[in-house]
């Protein structure tokens, strides 16, 4: 059965590779980490429900990204059609720190004419002996580009939940404010199919339209 | 699409040859195994086989000596360092030497080596805490059976144990099983112990030695023996007979054949073995900071790390491509079943004496370079050899289960979405190792086994889901499920009878070259 929700939101997660993307999305889908993953090839599809208010729940459809360059080919046709991002970078990994602003670029010139809400993620904090980016420069950094900034640990499961629930809040802010709308031919944002909750009737048209036969 | 196909059936019936081929292909029931048998060499009208030929993009192996130069492979000869017979080596090592600049040896090594004991690292804090954790576990949830099952399930591959859930509240995926399964049958491109999990606890006959041989199993053993003992063997011979599956025991020898290492001419063989394995330590001499080993004590990652290093830096076009790594682990456990008799469940590397070790490190090597020679584009910039092939799986899908096709596109699945990882690391991380192991017994014996006989295994393979597939009613039911597909029981069995109709598929669509297009 399919959960009630209010609003879809498609996620992209991007950073180096070996930052852990893929087990810090495994820890919040699956609720455990796993001890080794392979590399990502390509992009992986996750999806999780999240509850912003009692009641009200966000379906997320997580983008898994592989950091490898060489991928960038593929990952980056995944820009367009998402309306949050965690750009992750490992605090123990001064380079991947410093790839950020890459990263972001990278987002920037492929999600025309859209915008990603994006969080930075320090990840791995449960190596805090080993830290070599301090949590005060992270924070400056994301500060700049007016992103949130949060430290999680997949392993420990530290802060996992709060990462993307923050985001998730987020982004159904500007939704609520009309700064993100709903657009036809854009996966970002699609609106649930709830009681007691207005939305377009193309929407629910479109839907009834995929009946197969 | 309909009208196309019944387009395409006029036609060869217009033909009298075609017609006859297109009903003895149609009479066929996809699946039987004698179909696959001896599948090289189709009892096709030679007439038309030379037009299938001229229109496909199959080589012409059937009637040409594998030795015997095809313009792909003079090409390959020309460009292919070190590959065949003969060649001078230290001309090779010049060349090889000229052509590399140093940042991109330094970069390659700094991806091989930083990527590999990344993990490494990662994995022993991890072993760490998960001990640490299996404590706190047994005093705790007792009850979890969740995570009973799971942990029971994936004990022959170690590294694939799950860890308990900490109490982070967590709504869950309504696909959480899917989830599971998917973990439990991933396989790791590289086993994080220098233990080989070596599958045999699945009841495997491709890695273990099974206790009762059937009568025909016998038979084939000894066909392989024949072919194989004589002066010289006929590799023509050894492909039809390899296709439908290679002995255990004869495999490793079978497989280095096969794929051009060693020569057809018995004698030549040990001086073959021997010059090659100099070669490729040379080159670990030449490029190989043995300063990188400190980073590890782990013997099989060394070597798998060698492995890649050195084929990165000789081909800088491609340089270390995540998936490659995955490439070299049936050519590793298949040559290491070549030193050990007994039947065992897991092996310590380690334990092999350092010579042979050495043997099977160069051997993997040189086979692993033989099959990413025909493949490179998969890896190159912006990897055309895959988003060619992954449109060509797209175009082939639609022609043979329009259904399928049809119900992809209505819920905006992209064939790019799933099937890029199908070609990216050929099925490997889709299927069991048993199961790639069996997959190229045939591959080696397929003319462009790799390269081209894979869509149509793809093909095979997504149609295979097809019950699956049109009970998913969203895009996420259809993604979870494509990435996840369950195939974690799977054996030669089920390998066989997705060969027998990917050659079908292979032949029923040979005389629409057009498919390439859409």
């Amino acid at each position: 059965m399919e959960a009630i929700w209010l609003y879809q939101f498609r996620m992209i997660v991007i950073g180096d590779s070996t930052v852990g993307k893929s087990c810090l999305i495994r820890r919040f889908t699956e609720g455990r980490f796993a001890q080794v993953s392979d590399p990502t090839v390509g992009v992986d599809f996750f999806s999780r429900l999240v509850e912003i208010e009692p009641g009200k729940r966000i379906k997320l459809q997580i983008w898994d990204t592989a950091g490898q360059e060489r991928f960038r080919s593929i990952t980056r046709a995944y820009y367009r059609n998402s309306v949050g991002g965690l750009l992750l970078f490992d605090i123990t990994n001064r380079r991947s720190f410093q790839n950020v602003h890459e990263w972001l670029e990278e987002a920037r010139s492929h999600v025309q004419p859209h915008q990603i809400v994006f969080v930075l993620v320090g990840h791995k904090c449960d190596l805090d002996g080993r830290r070599q980016v301090s949590r005060q420069e992270a924070e400056k950094l994301a500060g700049s580009y007016g992103m949130r900034y949060v430290e999680t640990s997949a392993r420990d499961a530290i802060n996992v939940e709060k990462a993307f629930t923050e985001l998730t809040r987020d982004i159904f802010e500007l939704v609520k404010r009309g700064d993100i709308t709903i657009q036809e031919g854009w996966e970002g944002v699609k609106s649930g199919f709830v009681p007691n909750v207005v939305h377009s009737s193309e929407e629910v048209l479109k839907s009834d339209r995929r009946c197969l036969c | 699409m309909s009208k196309r196909i019944t387009h395409n059936k006029q036609k060869m019936s217009n033909d009298g040859s075609k017609k006859q081929f297109w009903k003895r292909n149609v009479s066929k029931v996809p699946g039987s195994i004698q179909h696959v048998y001896g599948a090289q060499h189709p009892p096709f009208d030679p007439l038309l086989h030379a037009n299938l030929m001229k229109t496909g993009n199959m080589p012409h192996t059937t009637t040409v000596k594998p030795k015997k130069a095809t313009t792909f492979q003079e090409f390959e000869s020309i460009t292919s360092d070190a590959w065949d017979v003969g060649e001078d080596d230290d001309e090779l090592l010049a060349m090889a030497a000229e052509n590399l600049n140093i940042e991109v040896v330094m970069e390659t090594a700094n991806k091989v080596i930083e990527n590999h004991s990344k993990l490494q690292e990662q994995k022993q804090q991890e072993e760490h805490f998960e001990k640490e954790e299996e404590e706190e576990e047994e005093e705790e949830d007792r009850d979890d059976e969740e995570e009973v099952v799971t942990q029971t399930a994936s004990s022959s591959y170690s590294e694939n144990r799950m860890v308990k859930s900490f109490s982070e509240a967590h709504i869950a995926a309504s696909k959480e099983g899917v989830g599971e399964r998917a973990t439990l049958q991933r396989q790791q491109s590289l086993p994080h112990r220098p233990l080989i999990p070596l599958v045999a606890r699945m009841a495997d006959q491709n890695t273990s030695g099974s206790p009762v041989m059937t009568e025909r199993e016998a038979s084939r053993l000894d066909k392989f023996k024949q072919l194989l003992a004589g002066p010289n063997t006929d590799l023509e011979e050894l492909r039809k007979l390899s296709w439908s599956g290679i002995p255990r025991q004869v495999r490793p020898i079978t497989w280095k054949l096969l794929s051009g290492y060693l020569p057809a001419n018995v004698e030549r063989r040990e001086s073959t073995l021997q010059r090659k394995r100099q070669e490729y330590f040379g080159f670990i001499e030449q490029y190989y900071d043995s300063r990188n080993d400190e980073h590890h004590q782990d013997t099989y990652r060394q070597i798998f790390e060698r492995i890649l290093f050195i084929w990165a830096i000789r081909h800088p076009a491609s340089g270390y491509v995540q998936g490659i790594n995955d490439l070299v682990t049936p050519f590793f456990v298949v040559y290491v079943f070549e030193y050990i008799e007994e039947e065992v469940e897991h092996f310590d590397v380690s334990s092999l004496p350092e010579e042979v070790l050495r043997n099977i490190e160069a051997d993997s090597f040189w086979c692993m370079s033989k099959l990413l020679d025909g493949i490179q584009d998969n890896y190159t910039f912006a990897q055309p050899g895959i988003q060619r092939k992954v449109k060509a799986l797209e175009e082939l899908v639609s022609r043979i289960d329009e259904h399928v096709h049809r119900y992809l596109q209505q819920y905006e699945v992209e064939y790019l979405q799933f099937a890029f990882r199908w070609m990216n690391n050929l099925l490997m991380r889709e299927l069991p190792l048993r199961c790639t192991i069996r997959l190229w017994d045939t591959y080696q014996a397929e003319p462009e086994g790799f390269s081209h006989f894979h869509l149509y295994v793809c093909a095979a393979f997504l149609v295979r889901w097809r019950k699956e597939i049109l009970e998913e009613k969203d895009f996420q039911g259809l993604m979870i499920l494509l990435q996840n597909l369950p195939t974690m029981h799977w054996g030669n069995e089920e390998i066989s009878v997705l060969l027998a109709e990917a050659y079908r598929l292979k032949y029923a669509f040979a005389d629409a070259p057009n498919h390439y297009k859409r």
